[in-house]
């Protein structure tokens, strides 16, 4: 009877050893889970299983997973209000300071300089003091000194873009659209050339000249409504080109801001904001 | 005789060994309450689910359905590129002969939502010539005819359709294919000014185009009668040929765009008013 009872009790042991117990939803399993969907790159699904744990476990890291995974989501205001969850003491402060200013500035470059005097540790001072330089970048007004906006940068390579940045910022290679006016006013064409537009301006330049010939042979051959059909058509072509002149200047100048705003936004994305790299998932 | 006692004890062990011998291994209850939410289409939390399923479950039992069910999860939710990543995952680990021919018309019928139309009629060849799939000749058929709807060639597609007896597809794609308009008809007419504006439909830009090369075809001929040679040269080379060339391209223009109007609506039609299967 004994063995009886003992092979009994053996069998579901035996029938499935490890599947009864296991438990999806226990707190260690989710954090599991979650960090491999953090290291997925899979923010969104990571931040809401770091949530459901988040009381139970009161762990640091995680709590600086969640702002981190926010800020990857671009939601700037949520990322900051999880640093309230990381305390003083904890090793991640000085990186969770860094990301409330990372995230203030990518909300809005001019806002994070309300945050200059902020205490922090020195290498994380460094990285704010270029975060702060090249917000100024996003202002309407600069006149600031190249070697200042230049002074946080030690890298030779950064230091070269920013330099280069600094050069577009302060001296755009922008065309006035009131000289290309004016130069096509003269010489139909030449204002489009001035922009860099040399195929456009030569066509002005010809069709313009050719409407004025015709109109100017038909009026000498007494064929004055020739002539005027051509007269017309030619001041449609002069005043075209006088316009068209201009909006090319501010076509050209609008690129050039574009262009700049994007090398910039380059340049941030390449050292992603001069955030420290982590070692979450090797 | 038998103790109560030992008879109870022996009745609580038979119970023990029932109740966890046949109690749901706890993967199956995930995969089971997954795949419930994917039925009741609340695809982000059945992706979040299938992900963790697989996570934990090393012997990859589950594998082939969370990959397959993630690719239709996320099929519909728009993302087809991470569909075709699961579906092609689900097609490496597929068991049966069956379970592959179901992922591979899958990613055919990614490539067909995609417009890679060309990858999803490789891969309709690439079945067609395999053996095992001798039996599935009338589906392959089918998503061939949804292909080449989607490459904009109807007229094969209701060849492909009307071989399976697809009547309903197959008269679709036929008075699609008979309502477009021919781009080489309507630029080889314009070369008469304005004739191919007529055989789109477009009669106000017809006369338009008619009304320019007169005035200019004028202007130039006059030119020449009254020996005015440069005149005529100028006007009849860069204006006359100008606006001549200019309404053989809009001509072409129209039908591209008219046609684009035409498919449209077709596929509207088959998104909206269509109940067989569809990509």
């Amino acid at each position: 009877m004994r063995k009886l009872l003992a092979t009994l009790f053996l069998i579901p042991i035996i029938v499935s050893p490890q599947s009864t117990s296991f438990d999806f939803r226990s707190p260690q399993n989710i954090k599991l889970f979650a960090d491999n969907l953090f290291c997925e790159g899979d923010y969104l699904r990571a931040v809401e299983e770091y949530q459901s744990i988040q009381n139970i476990l009161r762990n640091d890291t995680i709590n600086f997973k969640i702002m981190f995974s926010y800020s990857n989501l671009g939601l700037y205001q949520i990322s900051n209000n999880s640093l309230q969850s990381i305390p003083g003491t904890s090793k991640f402060k000085c990186s969770a300071d860094y990301l409330y200013l990372v995230n203030k500035f990518r909300e809005d470059p001019k806002g994070l300089r309300v945050f200059h005097d902020m205490p922090l540790p020195p290498e994380i001072v460094e990285r704010r003091q270029k975060l702060i330089n090249i917000s100024y970048f996003y202002d309407a007004e600069f006149n600031f000194d190249k070697n200042y906006i230049l002074s946080p940068f030690n890298d030779e390579i950064d230091r070269q873009t920013v330099s280069l940045l600094y050069d577009l910022k302060t001296d755009p290679p922008y065309k006035s659209p009131a000289l290309a006016g004016i130069l096509s006013t003269v010489i139909p064409g030449s204002g489009k050339m001035y922009v860099g537009e040399w195929g456009d301006g030569i066509t002005s330049l010809l069709l313009t000249g050719l409407f004025a010939f015709l109109a100017y042979d038909n009026f000498k051959a007494d064929h004055s409504t020739r002539a005027w059909i051509f007269t017309g058509i030619g001041a449609f072509f002069y005043a075209g080109n006088i316009y068209g002149s201009v909006a090319a200047a501010q076509i050209f100048n609008a690129r050039v801001d574009f262009e700049f705003s994007n090398g910039l936004k380059l340049f941030l994305d390449q050292e992603n904001y001069f955030l420290p790299d982590y070692d979450f998932c090797n | 005789m038998i103790s109560v006692t030992k008879i109870f004890v022996t009745f609580i062990f038979i119970s023990l060994v029932a109740v966890t011998s046949f109690a749901q291994d706890p993967f199956e209850e995930q995969f089971n309450f997954t795949k419930k939410l994917y039925e009741e289409e609340n695809y982000f939390d059945a992706v979040t689910e299938f992900k963790r399923l697989l996570f934990f479950d090393e012997s990859n039992n589950y594998s082939f359905e969370c990959n397959y069910l993630m690719g239709l999860s996320y099929k519909y939710g728009g993302k087809f590129s991470d569909a075709l990543l699961h579906f092609s995952i689900a097609d490496i680990q597929a068991r049966t002969k069956e379970e592959k021919f179901d992922c591979r018309i899958e990613i055919i019928k990614i490539n067909i939502l995609r417009r890679t139309t060309y990858k999803a009629l490789a891969l309709i060849d690439s079945l067609v010539n395999n053996p095992k799939y001798k039996n599935k000749s009338d589906e392959i058929k089918y998503w061939r005819g949804w292909a080449y709807i989607f490459s904009d060639e109807w007229e094969r597609a209701a060849t492909t359709f009307s071989e399976i007896q697809e009547h309903q597809l197959a008269v679709l794609c036929d008075s699609v294919d008979n309502d477009l308009y021919n781009p080489e008809l309507a630029k080889y007419l314009s070369i008469v000014p304005g004739a191919g504006q007529f055989y789109t439909g477009e009669y106000v830009s017809g006369l338009i185009s008619i009304g320019w090369n007169v005035l200019w075809g004028y202007l130039t001929i006059n030119a020449f009668i009254e020996d005015r040679l440069l005149d005529g040269v100028l006007v009849g080379s860069l204006l006359w040929w100008r606006f001549y060339s200019g309404n053989i391209q809009n001509a072409e223009k129209f039908a591209i765009e008219k046609n684009l109007k035409i498919t449209n609506s077709a596929l509207r039609y088959l998104q909206n008013c269509y109940n067989g299967n569809k990509p």
